[in-house]
């Protein structure tokens, strides 16, 4: 049959093969993202100018460009920023590494695996907000309560992906380690820990936008100057410009953030296929 | 436990008296109208006018919206979901007058001579420290919800008239202040008097001064509505006043000056229990009720001095801007105005 | 050194996996283990090395082991086993660094290795740079690295295309016949057990038992493919494992 045709290809009508293939693969596409925000951007100014969209919907961009030009020239951005890079900076890193160091006990331990996953599981949905005053006397209204209230929230998330991680951790190489006689130690520093690595970095971005969005919340208690300070304050006092401006500094951050943990992903895990 | 929110609990000290400087407007034509209110005893004036039917006689087909906080029924009064409101002033509301969303009409409640007022409050181990007067709190953390609170307010003004200097603590919530007094996380504070006292009862806080010493003649909340209310619907404005203010009148009448004796004053727990503290059972919630009775003000007077420096205030602190004048947050033209 | 097992048997649960398996592994030699899937072969090897204990018998390890060995029982295994954030040099300093040897020993060690197995260019490669032979090579060379005993090579060559799987049986060939070492050598590939086996163990289908032990005595480095004589081993081995490898296979089918 196929012969047939091929015999009377030149009677029979030709046609080019359809393409079928093709989308379902993301691009890089540059820039796009940046048009995206002016645009919108551009109609917010646009409709508060002209009056479309009222001074009680939203702050006009200028003014919220304005009010950040002004909150960094007064000097008050970097009192608070400080204190809140400094709750953000101890509370992740505390959090995180009591994760990271729970996570390969879980990970390497059977027994710590029936103990603590079960807990993780209990504490992981709980809302750490609803724990703050509880933190509060524990910690004590200063700057405690609000390292724990980041380092709790934080450290769910990084021990489900770190155990998770090293589960992940090629069997083969271990069995291979112990075959040429490594110590344990040197199995889990040089073996476990870099395998993990990819899961405890994903893990890591997740934990870290955790943390700022905790921030806030952590500042609601007793913070006289910090970000999530200077936005419950706005929105208390219904001062859209501070609120959006405060609101944009928490996504520059975030930003800064998820680009940090992007090159240190690029750096450790260049191994990767 | 149930959390407080502060304007609620000033709402406790309730107490009005007759609008007689209020003419009775034409009556309007059964209006539709929506009243944001708190379950306390400072929203009597409203209860009141509601139960009897006042609000019905000016015409009125009040639909009572109740809050669990007064910030967001200020919000709920720009958005155009509710018509009027009684609140504290906050930094918050001047906010919402300057957008042209709300404007404040008459007056709710003020701290007067004779009737106790708000208390400052110190922990146990600040008072065993040696804070036994205002004077002592140098250095001091000061308790409050949200900065721009009028518990920021009354700090400042009570620090600025000792000459010391005081630490806010933001604590969002009335609940959370009073637990971080209790444990002395944080050393002061002021608060309601029917608050204040089982708090200092219990031993765990001591008062050590009133709040009225600071701040005379504080205009603590305020009745306030839409800009578009206030301007565009002088009738509507005027009818709700009018019925309102005979509510409140009602209510100083019973509570205050008792001239019904027990029977009216019995009469009007019971109407005020249909909306207040009508979670427990009517012997629980009596004393409640009776201990929160407050003045409220007569034909919703409204202290424009006290306003004007509650308006600096926040101006100084930057917590406003600094363009806001007087008449745009408040419209003087529906009540008698002190100041 | 050589090796001996004294009937090994095996079960995991309800399933007999080996039985009464007795066997020398001579020292120098290369012993081939051939037999079908599921015959428990890769499990006798993790046994040999340790990794596993079976339910009956023992594995003995008989005479001194080699001067400067670090590891007397050493795998190279199927999938390379490399880690893929160290460099070649890195994954052979792994196995070198628990001994406490000089820098400057591991160095040396490592660039004689990567001789040996011509891989001195790729020293600072990663492995995710490298086709599967030349990761086959770097876990040779680091199996080198540790001067074993004996090796016990699992499937090495299963995971190559056949040219690659030639061209590194030539390297062990030579690897073999310039230094002879001892090792037990797993498949399922009949030409490999021919090309590199001084002795070829053929395990029936589970429990695995042993079937018929095969001797090969022409030298490594002269094995060609056209001889006669490695054609009939061949033919005789195919024989001997053909009915076991279909009932095997049978098996499978059929879910047992």
């Amino acid at each position: 049959m196929a012969l047939e045709t091929s015999a009377h290809d030149n009677d029979t009508p030709a046609r080019p093969v359809p393409y079928r293939g093709g989308g379902f693969r993301p691009r890089h596409k540059r820039g796009v993202g940046l048009i995206v925000f002016a645009i919108l951007i551009a109609i917010a100014e646009l409709g508060t100018r002209q009056g479309w969209i009222s001074a009680l919907t939203l702050p006009k961009p200028s003014d919220v460009f304005w009010t950040l030009v002004e909150f960094w020239q007064s000097g008050r951005l970097t009192q608070n920023l400080f204190p809140s890079l400094t709750r953000l900076v101890v509370g992740a890193f505390l959090g995180t590494l009591a994760g990271i160091g729970t996570g390969l006990m879980i990970g390497l331990f059977s027994a710590a695996r029936a103990g603590f996953v079960p807990l993780v599981a209990a504490i992981f949905p709980i809302p750490k907000i609803a724990l703050l005053p509880l933190f509060v006397i524990w910690f004590g209204i200063d700057e405690g309560s609000k390292y724990a209230l980041i380092a709790f929230g934080t450290f769910t998330p990084t021990v489900v992906a770190t155990y998770g991680a090293v589960d992940n951790v090629d069997r083969t190489l271990i069995r291979m380690g112990q075959s040429f006689g490594l110590s344990w130690m040197s199995i889990v520093r040089k073996i476990v820990l870099p395998g993990a690595m990819p899961g405890i970095l994903s893990g890591l971005r997740i934990s870290l936008a955790i943390a700022i969005i905790l921030l806030v919340a952590a500042e609601m208690l007793g913070a006289e100057y910090g970000i999530g300070a200077y936005i419950l304050q706005a929105g208390s006092l219904y001062d859209l410009d501070r609120l959006f401006a405060g609101v944009v500094i928490l996504s520059l951050l975030g930003v800064v953030v998820s680009f940090g943990v992007g090159k240190l992903e690029t750096r450790l895990l260049r191994w990767r296929v | 436990m149930s959390v407080f929110n502060r304007r609620q609990a000033l709402g406790l000290m309730g107490g009005a008296a007759a609008l007689a400087t209020l003419p009775m407007p034409a009556i309007a034509q059964n209006r539709k109208v929506v009243l944001g209110a708190l379950r306390f005893t400072s929203h009597a004036g409203s209860f009141v006018a509601y139960e009897r039917g006042y609000f019905a006689e000016a015409g009125l087909d009040v639909e009572l919206k109740f809050f669990q906080a007064a910030q967001p029924m200020a919000v709920a009064i720009a958005s155009g979901d509710v018509d009027f409101g009684v609140t504290a002033i906050s930094g918050g509301l001047i906010s919402l007058a300057q957008k042209g969303a709300v404007k404040v009409i008459g007056g709710g409640l003020s701290e007067e001579a004779g009737i106790d007022g708000q208390k400052i409050l110190v922990s146990d181990a600040a008072f065993q420290a040696g804070v036994t007067s205002p004077a002592a709190l140098n250095g001091k953390t000061f308790g409050m919800t949200t900065a721009g609170s009028s518990f920021h307010y009354m700090g400042s003004k009570i620090a600025a008239k000792e000459g010391i200097e005081l630490k806010f603590k933001p604590l969002q919530k009335v609940g959370a202040v009073i637990g971080a007094l209790k444990s002395g996380q944080i050393d002061a504070w002021s608060i309601v008097p029917h608050i204040a006292k089982p708090l200092a009862g219990s031993g765990a806080v001591h008062i050590i001064g009133n709040v009225a010493d600071y701040v005379p003649d504080y205009q603590v909340t305020t009745l306030f509505t839409s800009e578009k209310n206030a301007g565009n619907e002088r009738d509507l404005t005027k009818s709700f006043l009018s019925a309102y203010s005979k509510g409140a009148a009602d209510y100083n009448a019973a509570m205050i000056a008792q001239t019904g004796g027990d029977e009216a004053l019995n009469a009007m727990v019971d109407l005020l229990h249909k909306h207040v503290y009508n979670d427990q059972p009517r012997e629980k919630a009596a004393p409640s009720i009776v201990n929160g009775t407050m003045r409220l003000n007569e034909g919703a007077a409204l202290n424009l001095a006290s306003v004007k420096d509650q308006l600096e205030w926040f101006q100084a602190e930057d917590l406003v801007s600094k363009d806001i004048t007087l008449e745009t947050l408040v419209d003087g033209s529906y009540v008698e105005t002190r100041g | 050194m050589e090796i001996r097992l004294d009937a090994v048997g095996h079960r995991y649960d309800a399933v007999e996996v080996l039985r009464d398996i007795s066997l020398t592994i001579p020292a120098g030699k290369i012993t081939c283990i051939i037999g079908p899937s599921g015959c428990g072969k890769s499990t006798l090897l993790r046994f040999i090395g340790g990794l596993e204990q079976p339910t009956l018998g023992n594995v003995f390890q008989v005479g001194e082991q080699p001067d400067g060995c670090l590891n007397a029982l050493t795998y190279i295994f199927q999938d390379f086993a490399l880690l893929p954030w160290r460099t070649v040099a890195g994954n052979i300093s792994l196995v070198l660094e628990d001994h406490g040897l000089p820098k400057d020993r591991i160095d040396s060690v490592i660039t004689d290795v990567l001789a040996r197995t011509n891989l001195s260019d790729f020293a600072n490669a990663l492995p995710k740079q490298l086709s599967g032979g030349m990761k086959q090579r770097v876990a040779i060379a680091r199996a080198l690295a540790v001067n074993p005993a004996v090796l016990l090579m699992d499937e090495p060559l299963s995971a190559l295309d056949s040219q690659t799987r030639d061209l590194l049986m030539e390297d062990l060939v030579s690897l073999w016949s310039r230094t002879p070492f001892t090792a037990v050598y797993v498949t399922h590939n009949l030409q490999e057990a021919v090309r590199l086996g001084h002795q070829i163990v053929v395990l029936s289908r589970r429990p695995g038992r042993i079937h018929e032990v095969v001797t090969i005595d022409a030298p490594l480095d002269q094995r060609r493919t056209a001889d006669p004589d490695l054609q009939q081993k061949h033919d005789h081995l195919w024989h001997l494992m053909r009915d076991e490898a279909r009932a095997a296979d049978a098996e499978l089918v059929h879910g047992a």
